[in-house]
């Protein structure tokens, strides 16, 4: 039961990792993105990779993630940021299908389908943190880490571009704010924060294949932000907590077909976010957000 | 004569992604609304034709059954997800969470109903001909690209020459002016998801009998519409037309050169080039903001 | 006409020279010449649909122009987007003012001394600055015990002191305002004149989309009259105030 326990606590900090760092693009600069599944994976393989063929350091493993995450960003984020909030929408799907096949085919870097087995736990100057007790702490000091970033960042003049933009980009311009480099630079932070989360996650499991990393698991991470409440700095830890305990609650209802818990559980969030769309759009932590009236030019 | 056979493989391909993707481009067009879910209907239509035809009740009823599901679906989401979002709201962001939430239960219920393995409807129809040295034809290739030609045929006779037709054009250029002339938007609007859900019931039928179901379909469904609406210019259904003939091309084609599961990268690599070069489309007007 | 030849006009800010913007087939701005000089308060007036807000829209670059040109201390600015262009000085009010509804007072007047694209201060003053510049004008506008409330729960006249608020915090030299005291009560409306009067004697260049005969009246410097996207008038207040032919465009239209 312990095991399990931490288990659960390490998948839930990583996977509020995920879901804080999308909500920073999400809910403070108005991009929606379905590759966040595409930003952990490159971390995770990157870190991976790294730890099989280099050094299993945190402080070799982690940056190189980043750095790989956020150039993949940057090629993503560039041209289609300059147009409407639908391009970029229709784009990162599009690299979110991409990324499954070369996931799946990169046979050099990914091991293919099969993936990559026997990852070094991560080295933390010298000691080895590969008990689950040990990488639970871990994952919540990243996590807390990861928080305190992006708190930072949103309460700095970046965010206040941030929310500016989110709020009326013709005005955000009539100020001289240059909206395309500031979402760019926004989203590229983002997908370098997630690739964190996706290293420690190789470093745990010591295997990682494409699996987790599919359009599904992008759209749980959005999941996650939506329920828990866009643009709240709580709401997406809460939403990562509820949506990773759910399958096992689920579980325990043992009127339910044990087979179709996975399908189950995400028609409850799909119809949880339609619902919360209709009835409470700031999700469950959020305050509702009121309509401002305004047309964009 | 690979290239041949490629080719019309494509044309067929093709011809199904213009009808799935103009539905889209109409409701987005008309409606601002951005239907996520439109791949869900294509899902839907294409399980309940299969599941109609399979109990043996024939191509007919099957294709009947299909319409209505579609349809019934499209105009739900109209009346009870979209107008009440629009009532208090109706930001890009509301629409496209509760277009993507249900989108994504319908994919689970028809996966945990009809079976997560691909299905495919058999028909005599599917088998191939040899039509020249080397080059098979099915029968259902022929019967896709005559389906696009009448269904676009028609869509343009009703949009151009019925009352309600100019009404929905209008609805796209000024919302303001329809309430002007005295009729209602929300009713409208309701008339451009009926129409565009309908136009995916035969490419959902024939993909069916050709390249096979699975309840995912709806993603890629969704891609090829996005990807024809952007390419094609948003805003212009002929764009959407010819970007998703263009687009089956390509992916047929493509396989002179690469394997069958780097299809969908040609699909990403034309988007992510005309978002770079051209982000207007072929024949839309300016899109930056 | 209170001030009328009070004021020297200074160098020339802004040229526009044949602007043109047409929407399909219809002339939203139609061959229009002027000139905004340094330390004049030019008054943009004319019936709804004159096409007032598109020549706003076109000089701030909100929309491409379909002709003619707008030069900016001698620089052409045509084809500057809009951020660059605000960068230049030139600084607008919106008629629906698209205040950052969901961040506080204070926050709407900050972000706009910061025009950086970066996590990180590259230039500027530093935050204890931006703070101490923010607190001085929300006092001049009557915003001070509200600095800390968000935008969207702000009264209409608040609201309407915040958008100019706004652009006090730039360094703007030019302000384009679009119906800035439109439906102000009486009060606010006195407060909102004398804030522009300082201004004004502080070295800011007006140009002002107004109805309100009054402020028409009151701070004048020189009025352009528009309609049909065309410039009809440019002169000074009394010149254009008895020409009877404006007066029945004008008034025809509001009756």
């Amino acid at each position: 039961m312990e095991a399990y326990l931490l288990n659960l606590g390490v998948l839930i900090s990583l996977y509020a990792i995920l879901a804080v760092t999308l909500n920073f693009i999400m809910g403070y600069a108005g991009i929606y993105s379905l590759a966040h599944a595409v930003f952990f994976g490159t971390g995770a393989y990157a870190g991976a990779s790294v730890a099989l063929n280099f050094s299993a350091s945190i402080f070799v493993m982690v940056p190189t993630a980043m750095l790989c995450a956020a150039a993949l960003s940057l090629l993503l984020a560039l041209p289609a940021l300059r147009v409407r909030g639908e391009y970029f929408v229709a784009a990162s799907l599009g690299l979110q299908v991409l990324a499954v096949t070369v996931f799946a085919e990169w046979k050099a870097v990914t091991g293919g389908i099969g993936g990559l087995i026997g990852i070094p736990p991560v080295d933390i100057a010298g000691f080895e943190i590969y008990s689950p007790g040990s990488f639970f702490i871990l994952s919540l000091v990243t996590l807390a880490a990861v928080v305190a970033i992006t708190r930072l960042l949103v309460r700095s003049s970046f965010g206040r571009s941030l929310k500016a933009i989110r709020d009326s980009e013709s005005a955000a311009l009539a100020f001289g704010k240059n909206i395309a480099l500031i979402k760019t630079t926004s989203v590229v932070i983002s997908a370098a924060l997630a690739a964190i989360a996706g290293s420690l996650y190789a470093a745990y499991m010591s295997f990682i294949n494409v699996e987790s990393f599919m359009l599904d698991t992008s759209v749980l991470i959005m999941a996650m932000v939506i329920i828990g409440g866009t643009g709240t700095q709580l709401g997406p830890i809460v939403g990562a907590a509820l949506l990773l305990i759910l399958p096992g609650a689920l579980s325990y209802l043992s009127f339910l077909p044990q087979t179709e818990i996975g399908s189950i559980q995400q028609i409850l969030y799909g119809l949880g976010m339609a619902v919360l769309m209709i009835f409470r759009p700031g999700g469950i932590v959020g305050r509702g957000r009121a309509e401002t009236g305004e047309g964009e030019a | 004569m690979l290239w041949l056979q490629l080719a019309i493989t494509g044309l067929q391909v093709g011809a199904l992604y213009a009808l799935t993707a103009v539905g889209f481009s109409l409701i987005f067009g008309c409606t601002r609304i951005f239907h996520f879910a439109h791949g869900a209907t294509f899902v839907l239509a294409a399980y309940v034709f299969y599941y109609v035809e399979s109990q043996g009740y024939g191509t007919a009823a099957g294709v009947l059954a299909a319409s209505v599901a579609a349809v019934g679906f499209g105009v739900l989401m109209d009346r009870l997800v979209y107008a009440p979002i629009q009532r208090h709201e109706g930001s890009f962001f509301t629409v496209f969470v509760a277009s993507f939430g249900i989108g994504i239960a319908v994919q689970n219920l028809v996966g945990m109903v009809f079976g997560r393995s691909f299905v495919t409807v058999t028909t005599p129809l599917s088998r191939s001909v040899e039509v020249l040295d080397g080059v098979y034809v099915s029968p259902l290739a022929w019967i896709a690209v005559a389906c696009a030609g009448v269904f676009f045929l028609g869509l343009w006779f009703f949009l151009r020459r019925t009352n309600l037709g100019t009404g929905l054009r209008a609805l796209a250029d000024n919302p303001e002016l329809i309430r002007v002339f005295g009729l209602s938007p929300r009713l409208l609007s309701t008339y451009a998801f009926a129409l565009g859900s309908f136009l995916v019931v035969p490419a959902a039928v024939i993909t069916g009998a050709t390249a096979g179901l699975n309840p995912a379909l709806g993603h890629h469904v969704m891609l090829i519409s996005l990807a024809a609406t952007i390419v094609g210019g948003i805003g212009s259904i002929g764009g959407a037309l010819v970007a998703g003939f263009g687009l089956g091309l390509a992916e047929s084609l493509a396989l002179l050169q690469f394997d069958s599961q780097w299809t969908e990268a040609v699909t990403f690599a034309i988007l992510f080039l005309f978002i770079l070069l051209r982000p207007s489309g072929l024949f839309g007007r300016a899109a930056t903001s | 006409m209170t001030m009328n030849g009070a004021r020297n006009a200074g160098e020339t800010l802004l040229e526009i020279r044949h602007l043109e913007k047409r929407f399909g087939g219809v002339k939203a701005v139609a061959d229009v010449t002027m000139d905004l000089r340094a330390g004049i308060v030019t008054t943009l007036v004319g019936p709804n649909g004159a096409g007032k807000t598109t020549l706003f829209n076109l000089i701030t670059g909100h929309l491409p122009r379909s002709g003619g040109s707008v030069r900016w201390l001698g620089r052409d600015i045509g084809g500057l987007k809009p951020y660059q262009i605000a960068r230049l000085g030139i600084a607008r009010t919106f008629q629906d003012l698209r205040l950052f509804s969901e961040m506080t007072v204070e926050e709407n007047i900050l972000t706009v001394m910061e025009p950086n694209a970066l996590p990180f201060r590259l230039s500027g003053p530093p935050l204890k600055e931006r703070r101490a510049r923010a607190g001085h004008v929300l006092e001049r506008t009557g915003l001070a015990d509200k600095r800390a409330v968000r935008a969207m729960d702000l009264a209409y006249a608040e609201r309407k002191f915040l958008s100019l608020a706004r652009i006090m915090a730039t360094d703007a030299r030019l302000w384009l305002l679009d119906e800035p005291a439109s439906g102000l009560d009486p009060h606010s409306y006195e407060l909102f004149l004398a804030l522009l009067r300082e201004e004004v004697s502080a070295g800011v260049t007006v140009c002002i989309i107004e109805h309100n005969l009054d402020i028409v009246i009151g701070i004048s410097d020189r009025i352009a009259f528009l309609d049909h996207g065309r410039l009809l008038a440019d002169d000074d207040p009394k010149t254009v105030l008895e020409d009877p032919a404006l007066a029945a465009i004008y008034f025809g239209d509001r009756s």
